[in-house]
Parts: structure tokens; C-alpha cells; sequence
């Protein structure tokens, strides 16, 4: 389990936590106390799990923090969901929805298995493969679209959509 | 999974190297923590779950000895029996402070404690680990109630307990390092890994208001 601990620390980096060093050791930590709960065999999915949980409770944390006007405004916003890539393909992957973006960039960034990323997600194996294809679907088209030149300026992006 | 759309993510990977193993002052701090209780309750159920039982078991007291190679090695580098070990931390606890309202968490040793050993002077680092992580998480809480008095409390008893019960090892030391002269005060061995910096960075943090890293390190340690 511990041997995974860069390798967490490195999916909370790229979901783009500030403090991804001390993320990892929460997860180690939540870890060690459940450890009937961690797969013995693969516990890669199930450290990912509760890293994604981390990432983003910190996220709310801040943007609260930041809507109640505490402390610098630099300081507390949140931390972006995904770094900043290539400006097209960030824009095409902030336009996914969260799940289809976890999605996908649990197998091309932690390289999972699709098996692995559906137990991550904690969704069945078939679903997920249905959200992956779609997931890629979308990505495709609006790479597509941005390289066409005929991205809607407009477009909002929802970071909360499920 | 070789899609061209995969295969153009994992080209951006913003992080492509997976970043190192963990040092062993980490190590030993989550590994000193009570580890999960089902696993020891499980030990009275039959068959299926002895292996489970016995891999903790084993784990345990490997963890123990990493634990303490990593911690403290109080008055030497021989090991002691489980009964010695308590003693030193019973000890220790003469030696340090705790916050107003926390108490000394119990020292808990495997279910075959009877069969592990530790390095002399483990549980004076253990109690040492226990009063900063109590300290961390009053601080947080002074922070957060706004109490200035109490955050300045806390700042200094961490500031002395980073002084004279904390140190680091020097680059390329082994495990098994230890201060020299042997300090007669409990103390806990950082490993020369960037962890010591990082703890007092985030007191810097926290000694400006703001309480996120020791939040976290509160939040992952949660002394009894």
C-alpha cells in the first residue's frame, strides 16, 4: 500500500492540488486506519477513491473560504480541477462533465484498467466503459471543434456537472 | 488502451513521473497510529479471517521496529520489550506538555505485543509525536475560534518542541541515526527528506493565520 504513495501523490498533483504531498499522506493515514477496507491485491483504485474525495473537499473548503471573503483572494481560491494543459485540450476537457472527465484521465493519466477506473468511480464495469467511449466521443468532437475554429465563445463551463 | 484521444491525453500528462517513495518519518507516523480495530476484533472469528488476522500481525510488528528505527532511539540503539517502551512513554509525558483538554493517547501494541521489540527510546518518540500533533490541532482550533492568546500558545510550545525534542537527520545517514551526544530530553528523528522543512512551513503558515497545512496534518493524526 505505502509503495502507492507517489503514485497518489502524483493524481493529486495533475487533479490539481496545491498541497498534493499532504493529500497523499491523508490518504496513506485514512489507509492504514480501514485497511480491511483496501483491496489487498490492487489497492491503486481504492487509494484514488479517497484521494479524488480529499482533492475535492479541499476544493469546497476554499471556495467557501473564498466566498466568505477570508484571507488573500489568491490564497484561497480553489485549486483548479486539471492544470493547465495545452489551451485546447484544457478547454475540451473543462467542457466534459466531472465524471466523463475522471473517466478519462483515470486510465490516461493513472493508466488503469478500465475495470480498475470503474472501481475507482465506483460504478459497474459496463457503465463505465459506456461513459469512457462517450467520454472520448465528446473530447474528440470538441477538439474538433476548436481546431475547426467554430468553438462557441459562449460556452460556460460546469465544473459541477455530474 | 492505444485511442488517439488517450493517447494525446497521456502525451499532456502534467505530471508524467510518479513521484517518490515514502520517507520514513512519514512511514513511521501513520504506521504509530492504532491501525484498523475490525482487524484485531477479527482475530476472535474463526478460519477465513486468521490469515487477515496474521498479516497484520506481521505487518504490525515490522511496522513497530521501522517505526521506531525512524523515530527515536531515546537513550540507545539496543531494543526493549513492550513493557520498557510504555515506561519510556509514561516517562516522557513528565517531560512534555500537552494543550488544555487533551490527554495522552494509549500507547497500543499489536495483539502478539508480547512477541515485538522496539529500539530503546520509541516511546519517548511517540510521546513526542503526540504532543505535536495536540499542539497542531489546538492551534488549528485557535485559529479558527480567532483566540490569539491560544494560537500563540501553541506556536511556542511547537517552536520548543521543534527546538529541543525534534531533530534531523543529516543527508545520507542511515535509519538508524541518532543525535550525538544523546540528548537527555525524549526526541523524534525527522528523516533528511524535506519533511522537517515542510512541518515548519507550515507553522509559518499557520503563525501568519492561515491554519491549512496543520489542518491537515490534525486532521490525518487526530491525537486521542
Amino acid at each position: 500500500m505505502f509503495a502507492h504513495l507517489g503514485a497518489v501523490a502524483a493524481y493529486a498533483r495533475r487533479r490539481g492540488s496545491r498541497d498534493a504531498d499532504a493529500v497523499a499522506a491523508e490518504v496513506m493515514t485514512i489507509a492504514w486506519r480501514r485497511l480491511s477496507d483496501v483491496p489487498r491485491d490492487d489497492p491503486r483504485p481504492w487509494l484514488y477513491a479517497t484521494a479524488r474525495n480529499l482533492v475535492q473537499a479541499d476544493a469546497r473548503r476554499s471556495a467557501r473560504a473564498a466566498a466568505h471573503g477570508a484571507g488573500e483572494p489568491g490564497d484561497l481560491a480553489p485549486p483548479p480541477e486539471i492544470p493547465e494543459l495545452d489551451p485546447a485540450l484544457t478547454e475540451a476537457l473543462r467542457s466534459l462533465s466531472r465524471l466523463d472527465r475522471e473517466a478519462l484521465l483515470l486510465v490516461a493519466w493513472e493508466d488503469l484498467t478500465p475495470t480498475q477506473a470503474a472501481r475507482s468511480l465506483g460504478v459497474n464495469a459496463t457503465a463505465f466503459r459506456v461513459r469512457l467511449l462517450r467520454a472520448r466521443r465528446r473530447l474528440r468532437a470538441r477538439l474538433d471543434d476548436s481546431s475547426n475554429g467554430s468553438h462557441d465563445e459562449t460556452t460556460h463551463l460546469d465544473l459541477e456537472t455530474t | 488502451m492505444s485511442d488517439s484521444i488517450i493517447v494525446r491525453l497521456r502525451r499532456a500528462n502534467p505530471v508524467p513521473e510518479v513521484a517518490t517513495a515514502p520517507g520514513m518519518e512519514l512511514f513511521a507516523r501513520i504506521t504509530a497510529l492504532p491501525g484498523d480495530s475490525r482487524l484485531v476484533a477479527s482475530e476472535r472469528r474463526p478460519k477465513g479471517h486468521r490469515a487477515i488476522v496474521l498479516a497484520f500481525t506481521v505487518l504490525a510488528a515490522v511496522v513497530l521496529a521501522s517505526t521506531a528505527y525512524a523515530i527515536s532511539h531515546w537513550l540507545g540503539g539496543d531494543v526493549v520489550k513492550p513493557p520498557v517502551t510504555k515506561r519510556e512513554y509514561v516517562a516522557a509525558q513528565k517531560l512534555l506538555t500537552l494543550p488544555p483538554g487533551y490527554s495522552w493517547p494509549t500507547f497500543r501494541f499489536p495483539p502478539d505485543a508480547e512477541n515485538s521489540v522496539t529500539p530503546r527510546g520509541a516511546g519517548g518518540g511517540h510521546a513526542v509525536m503526540a504532543a505535536q500533533w495536540s499542539w497542531e490541532c489546538y492551534w488549528v482550533a485557535a485559529i479558527r475560534t480567532h483566540d490569539d492568546a491560544a494560537a500563540a500558545r501553541a506556536h511556542a510550545a511547537l517552536n520548543t518542541l521543534l527546538a529541543h525534542n525534534v531533530y534531523e537527520a543529516p543527508a545520507g545517514a542511515p535509519e538508524e541515526w541518532t543525535p550525538s551526544p544523546l540528548p537527555s530530553q525524549p526526541f523524534m528523528v525527522y528523516a533528511h527528506d524535506g519533511g522537517l522543512e515542510r512541518t515548519r512551513a507550515g507553522y509559518r503558515l499557520a503563525a501568519a493565520g492561515d491554519a491549512t497545512r496543520i489542518a491537515q496534518s490534525c486532521r490525518a493524526n487526530v491525537p486521542g
